[in-house]
C-alpha cells in the first residue's frame, strides 16, 4: 500500500496537469479534436475524485476507455508506425494515466511522458518560437517534477524558481554536449506522418498548381555562396524533371522519377565530375518539404551525406526532408562543359512523348511550321516570338477545359509559367525536338545583412529544357518572352498588382515591414547556419576550431579539463561546506599542538581542560614541561582573553620548538618510569 | 498497537546476506561513529539514482534515439540537457543534506508492544533551505522535516519495541531525494538512541491487597489474611489512603493500616506471589499491577530478586519500580 506520503496532494496534482498542458498545447493543432476532449475530461474526471464527489474509474471502466481510445486511434490513423500516432499514443497514455493517478510513481511516469511528448514538437518544427516554446515547456515539467515533493516546493515561484536554476545550471554542459557528442545518422529509416499538407514544389503540375505557391511569401531556399554568385538570369534552382504528358499533368515519368526507375547516382564518385573545376560552390538550406527533391543549379555535385544526383542534373536525398536540411553544391553551368553529343534512344523516346490524341490545333501548327521546313530552334523563336506578342503574363489566369494547350495558347492566352512552359515543351515534341519541363524555383532576394539569397515559394517556377543536337539540354524560359521583368526581377515586380492580392496582410507595400521580415529571416538564418544544421560535418570544423588538429590526446584533453575543473570544483565545495563553522585560529593551533602532543605519546583525553592537559604532560613527560606549559598559556591568553600577541606566541612555540627529538624523549621517559 | 515487524537487527539468521549486512554495519561504524550531536557531511553521505532516475535516463536515451533517427538538432538539444540535469542534480540533492546538524534531545521510555519515540532536534547553520528530508528508522516512515524559514525543527520519530530491556536503537536513516526526485541521498547515522523497554503489562488480576507478609527480605513466605495485627482502629485523622477497606468490605469496623518497622502490611509487588509462572509473565504481570497501583493511589513496593524498592508512589517511583522490571536478567542469559 502506498503510504501517506507518497498519495499525491492537490499541488502535486494541478503540477502535473499543467505540465501536460503545456506539452499537448501545440500538439493539439495536429491531433485529432477528440484527444484535446478526452484529455480534458479525464482531467476533470480526476479533480473530481481529489475533492471526493467521484471515485476512480474501475477495471472494467478502465478497459472499456483503453479499447475506445485504440479503436479511435485506429480510425484516424491507419498506419502506426510513424511519428503523427506516435505522438497521439503519448498524448493519449499520459491523458489515461490521469485516472489512475495516485501515488507517486504515476505522477512520475507521467511526467516522463511529457517530456516526451515536449520533444515531438521539434520533429515537427524546429523554428526559433518553437523552440523557445520547448525551452518553457521543458521548464514546467521540470517544475512539475520539483514540485512532486512537498508542499513547500510546490509554490508556483519556487518550483519554476528551482527549475529555472537547475536548466541554467544545466546549460554550459548541455552545449558542451552538443558540440562533442557524435551524431550517428539515421539507426532505420523512420516514416513521417501522412495528413500533413506538403509544400513547395510537388511531384506533378497541372495548370494552377503554380499559382497556388504564387501565393506563399513562406522561404523555401536559402542559400549562401562560397565565391562568386550568380547573375539574377543564371539563377534556376532545379528540382524536379516532367517528361511524362497526359494530356493534363505533366509527371515525372519512368526512368526520371528515383522512386521509379531513375537513376541516382549516391557518391559523387559514381558520375565522373567535368574536368575543369565547379565555378559555384554554395550551401542550400531547405525548409521541409516532405519529398526528397533538392534544388540546385544545372550539373550540381553534392558531398553531403545522404544526397545523390541523377542523370538529369539534379539532387535528390535519400529520404524526404523532413526537417530543415543543409548541403552543400558545387555547379557547373552547361556553358562550362564538355558537349555532350548524343541522347540515347530510349532518352529520345522520352522526351518526344506526347499523348496520342488531344490538342490538335497546336500539333496542326507546328505541322504547318514543319512543312514550310523549318527546323526545330526556328519553330521555338517562332512560338517564343509569338508569346512575346499576344500573351499576358497573369497569377490569375482562366480555367482551361480538356485540351488545355490548345486552348492556353489559342483562346485565353493568359497563363502563368507553368502554362508557358506546358505549352513550350508540347509544342517542341510536336516539332520533334525532344524537350522536357523543369521544376523549381527561379530567383530569390539577396540578404545584404547576412549575404545569402532567400528564396521564397513564390519564386518556384517552371521551365523548359530542349536538346539540340552538338550542344546538349538547352534551358529555354518561355516565361521570359512574355515577362523578362520575372526572371530579372522576380515575381513582385512581374505580377505588378496581383502580387500577393489575396493575403491577408499586405505586408509587401509597406517597406518597414518589409525590412523587419528580412531582418527576422536574417536571424533565423543563423539559427539554422548554427544549431539547425549543426551535423557530423560541421561537429569536425567546429573541434578542429576549438582544438586544432584532431590528435586522440588533444581531444583527450579537450574532454577531460571540463571533467577535472567541476569536479575539483565539487572537492572544493565540499570542503568548504557541511562542515559546519569554521574554528577559530586559536582553536585551530591548539588542535595542532594536541596532536603534536598525541605523535610524542600523551593524548589529551575527551572533554580534558587545557590546563589539566599540560599538567599531566608535566607529570608524564618532563622535557615537555616548559614547552606545553608556556604553549598552553599562549592559547589561555589567546583564547579567552583575546591577546593577539599571545596567538602569536603560540604560533612561534608550535612551528620552532616541536621536532622529532621530543618523541624520542618521551619514550625514554616512560621507559625509566617503569 | 500490537503492530510488530521485525527489526532487520533482530534477525539472527545466517545467510550470507547477513553477513555482508554485518560486514557493512561494521564499515559504517568505522565510517561513521556513534555521537549524541552528528553533521552530516561528504564522509557520511551515500548518493544513488533513484528508480524514478533510472525512468528518467530511459527517457534521455529514447529522446535521443528519436533525435538520431530524425537528425533533430533541437531534439538532440532537449537530450542533452535533460542529461545535463541529471549530471548536476547529485550535487543539488547532496547539499540539501549536507551540513544538517542532528542532536538527541532525549529518548522516551515504552511498554514492550508499544512504540518507543526519540525526541530528536535537526538544525542548519547556513541559509541553504532544506526540504523534503525524512528521517526514520526503515521500514518505519519517520518523520519527514522540512528547514524553510525555520533554521531548526524538533521532532519525534518512533521505533516498535518488542522486547523489555535496554534497546540500542538500530542507525537512524536520513534521506532525501530533493529536488527532482531522480537521486536519493542518505546518511546511516548513529544518534547513539537507547530506549527502556518496560515489560508488556499482562493482566493478572486485582491488586494483591491483604496478601501481606512479614519480614521483608527473607525468602520465607507466610500468608494468611487473618491477622489483624498490623491493623488499628481508625481514627478521624488517619489518612484514607490508610483505610482497610477490605475488612471494610467484609463486615468489619473501619481499620487503618498501621505502618511499623516490624510488621509490613503494604502493598508489595513480589515476585514470590507469582510462583508458577515464567520469568517474563511475572515481570508483565507486575507490570500491570503497578499501573493500577498508580492509578488508583495506593503505594507500592517491590520485591524481585536482586532489587527491592521501598513502597512509595509518584511518577518517579513509577519509572524506579518499571525500569527495574526492565532490566531484570534475560532468563537463562
Amino acid at each position: 500500500m502506498a503510504s501517506n506520503r507518497d498519495l499525491l496532494p492537490r499541488e502535486s496534482l494541478l503540477w502535473i496537469f499543467a505540465a501536460q498542458f503545456v506539452a499537448l498545447l501545440p500538439q493539439l493543432s495536429q491531433l485529432p479534436l477528440w484527444i484535446g476532449f478526452a484529455w480534458a475530461f479525464a482531467v476533470y474526471w480526476r479533480l473530481e475524485v481529489f475533492r471526493g464527489r467521484r471515485d476512480l474509474p474501475g477495471r472494467a471502466l478502465k478497459l472499456l476507455v483503453i479499447a475506445l481510445t485504440v479503436a479511435g486511434l485506429a480510425q484516424t490513423y491507419q498506419r502506426w508506425f510513424a511519428l503523427e500516432p506516435m505522438v497521439a499514443l503519448l498524448a493519449l497514455s499520459f491523458t489515461l494515466k490521469n485516472l489512475e493517478l495516485v501515488s507517486r510513481r504515476d505522477a512520475f511516469v507521467s511526467l516522463l511522458l511529457a517530456y516526451f511528448v515536449a520533444a515531438t514538437l521539434f520533429v515537427r518544427e524546429q523554428s526559433i518560437p518553437y523552440a523557445l516554446y520547448g525551452l518553457i515547456a521543458t521548464l514546467v515539467i521540470t517544475a512539475a517534477l520539483a514540485a512532486q515533493l512537498g508542499s513547500f516546493s510546490a509554490r508556483p515561484r519556487r518550483a519554476l524558481g528551482l527549475s529555472l536554476r537547475l536548466l541554467a545550471q544545466a546549460t554550459p554542459l548541455m552545449l558542451l554536449l552538443f558540440v562533442v557528442m557524435p551524431r550517428l545518422g539515421p539507426l532505420w529509416n523512420v516514416p513521417q506522418d501522412t495528413s500533413a499538407g506538403r509544400t513547395g514544389v510537388s511531384d506533378s503540375m497541372a495548370p494552377g498548381d503554380f499559382t497556388r505557391l504564387s501565393k506563399s511569401a513562406k522561404p523555401a531556399l536559402r542559400i549562401s555562396f562560397d565565391g562568386p554568385i550568380p547573375p539574377p538570369e543564371q539563377r534556376y534552382w532545379r528540382g524536379l524533371v516532367y517528361s511524362e504528358f497526359d494530356g493534363r499533368t505533366w509527371r515525372q515519368g519512368f526512368g526520371v522519377d528515383p522512386r521509379n526507375g531513375g537513376r541516382v547516382y549516391w557518391n559523387s564518385g559514381e558520375r565522373p565530375l567535368p574536368q575543369v573545376g565547379p565555378r559555384y560552390r554554395y550551401q542550400v538550406i531547405q525548409e521541409a518539404s516532405r519529398s526528397p527533391w533538392l534544388f540546385a543549379l544545372a550539373r550540381p555535385a553534392s558531398d553531403s551525406a545522404g544526397v545523390g544526383e541523377t542523370a538529369d542534373d539534379r539532387l535528390v536525398k535519400r529520404s524526404p526532408v523532413y526537417s530543415r536540411f543543409a548541403y552543400e553544391v558545387r555547379s557547373w553551368p552547361r556553358d562550362s562543359q564538355v558537349i555532350q553529343s548524343t541522347l540515347s534512344g530510349a532518352e529520345r523516346r522520352r522526351n518526344l512523348q506526347l499523348p496520342a490524341d488531344g490538342n490538335l490545333r497546336i500539333r496542326d501548327w507546328v505541322e504547318r511550321l514543319r512543312r514550310r521546313g523549318l527546323s526545330g530552334e526556328e519553330i521555338s523563336s517562332q512560338l517564343l516570338a509569338l508569346y512575346n506578342r499576344e500573351f499576358t503574363y497573369t497569377l490569375s489566369p482562366p480555367a482551361l477545359g480538356r485540351d488545355s494547350v490548345d486552348e492556353f495558347l489559342f483562346d485565353s492566352q493568359k497563363g502563368f509559367c507553368e502554362h508557358f512552359a506546358g505549352s513550350y515543351v508540347f509544342a517542341m515534341r510536336a516539332a520533334g525536338v525532344p524537350a522536357r519541363v523543369v521544376a523549381g524555383y527561379q530567383g530569390g532576394e539577396w540578404v545584404s545583412g547576412e549575404e545569402y539569397l532567400l528564396v521564397r515559394e513564390y519564386d518556384a517556377h517552371a521551365w523548359a529544357e530542349i536538346w539540340l543536337d552538338g550542344r546538349g539540354w538547352q534551358r529555354v524560359d518561355p516565361t521570359a518572352a512574355v515577362a523578362p521583368e520575372r526572371v530579372r526581377d522576380g515575381l513582385e515586380s512581374a505580377a505588378g498588382e496581383e502580387f500577393m492580392r489575396d493575403s491577408l496582410l499586405p505586408v509587401h507595400r509597406f517597406d518597414i515591414l518589409v525590412k523587419l521580415r528580412l531582418q527576422w529571416d536574417m536571424i533565423n538564418y543563423r539559427w539554422y547556419q548554427t544549431v539547425i544544421s549543426f551535423d557530423s560535418e560541421k561537429q569536425r570544423d567546429t573541434l578542429q576550431r576549438l582544438v586544432g588538429e584532431l590528435s586522440p590526446l588533444r581531444m583527450a584533453l579537450f574532454f577531460a579539463t571540463p571533467v577535472a575543473v567541476v569536479l575539483f570544483g565539487i572537492l572544493l565545495w565540499t570542503r568548504f561546506t557541511g562542515r559546519g563553522r569554521k574554528q577559530p585560529v586559536v582553536e585551530r593551533l591548539y588542535a595542532v599542538f594536541c596532536k603534536r602532543m598525541a605523535r610524542a605519546g600523551i593524548t589529551r583525553r575527551p572533554g580534558e581542560a587545557p590546563r589539566d592537559f599540560a599538567e599531566r604532560i608535566a607529570l608524564e613527560s618532563p622535557p615537555l614541561a616548559e614547552f606545553s606549559g608556556r604553549a598552553t598559556d599562549a592559547f589561555e591568553r589567546a583564547g579567552y582573553g583575546g591577546d593577539k600577541e599571545a596567538l602569536n606566541e603560540l604560533r612561534r612555540l608550535l612551528r620552532w620548538r616541536l621536532g622529532l627529538s621530543f618523541r624520542v624523549s618521551a619514550r625514554k621517559n616512560r621507559l625509566m618510569g617503569h | 498497537m500490537s503492530v510488530i515487524r521485525d527489526l532487520p537487527r533482530q534477525s539472527s539468521s545466517t545467510s550470507s546476506r547477513n553477513f555482508f549486512r554485518r560486514l557493512g554495519e561494521r564499515w559504517l561504524s568505522r565510517r561513521a561513529p556513534r555521537s549524541r550531536d552528528i553533521t552530516l557531511n561528504h564522509s557520511r553521505l551515500f548518493i544513488l539514482p533513484t528508480r524514478a532516475g533510472l525512468g528518467y535516463l530511459l527517457v534521455t536515451a529514447l529522446l535521443w534515439l528519436l533525435a538520431t533517427n530524425y537528425e533533430n538538432n533541437l531534439v538532440f538539444a532537449l537530450t542533452f540537457l535533460l542529461i545535463s540535469v541529471f549530471v548536476i542534480l547529485p550535487v543539488h540533492t547532496f547539499a540539501n543534506l549536507s551540513g544538517l546538524r542532528l542532536q538527541l534531545l532525549g529518548t522516551g521510555a515504552a511498554f514492550a508492544g508499544d512504540f518507543a519515540e526519540a525526541h530528536i532536534n535537526l538544525s542548519r547553520a547556513d541559509k541553504r533551505q532544506r526540504e523534503w528530508i525524512q528521517i526514520c528508522w526503515p521500514p518505519e516512515e519517520g518523520a519527514y522535516v522540512d528547514l524553510c524559514e525555520e533554521p531548526s525543527a524538533d521532532f519525534r520519530i518512533a521505533l516498535p519495541a518488542l522486547q523489555r530491556g535496554r534497546i540500542q536503537a538500530p542507525r537512524l536513516r536520513v534521506e532525501s531525494r530533493f529536488p527532482l526526485g531522480l537521486f536519493r541521498c542518505w546518511s546511516r547515522i548513529d544518534l547513539d538512541v537507547e530506549f527502556l523497554v518496560y515489560p508488556r503489562p499482562l493482566a493478572a488480576g486485582p491488586l494483591p491487597l491483604g496478601e501481606a507478609q512479614a519480614e521483608g527480605t527473607s525468602g520465607q513466605v507466610r500468608r494468611g489474611g487473618d491477622d489483624y495485627a498490623s491493623l488499628k482502629p481508625y481514627q478521624p485523622g488517619d489518612s484514607l489512603r490508610h483505610l482497610a477497606w477490605k475488612q471494610y468490605a467484609a463486615g468489619r469496623d473501619l481499620y487503618s493500616k498501621e505502618y511499623e518497622s516490624r510488621t509490613d502490611t503494604r502493598l508489595w509487588l513480589d515476585w514470590e506471589l507469582l510462583d508458577g509462572r515464567d520469568v517474563e509473565t511475572r515481570l508483565s504481570n507486575l507490570c500491570d499491577w503497578v499501573s493500577q497501583a498508580e492509578k488508583q493511589g495506593i503505594a507500592y513496593g517491590l520485591r524481585i530478586p536482586g532489587t527491592t524498592l521501598p513502597p512509595s508512589l509518584g511518577t518517579e517511583h513509577q519509572q524506579r519500580v518499571l525500569s527495574a522490571l526492565a532490566l531484570f536478567p534475560k532468563w537463562g542469559g
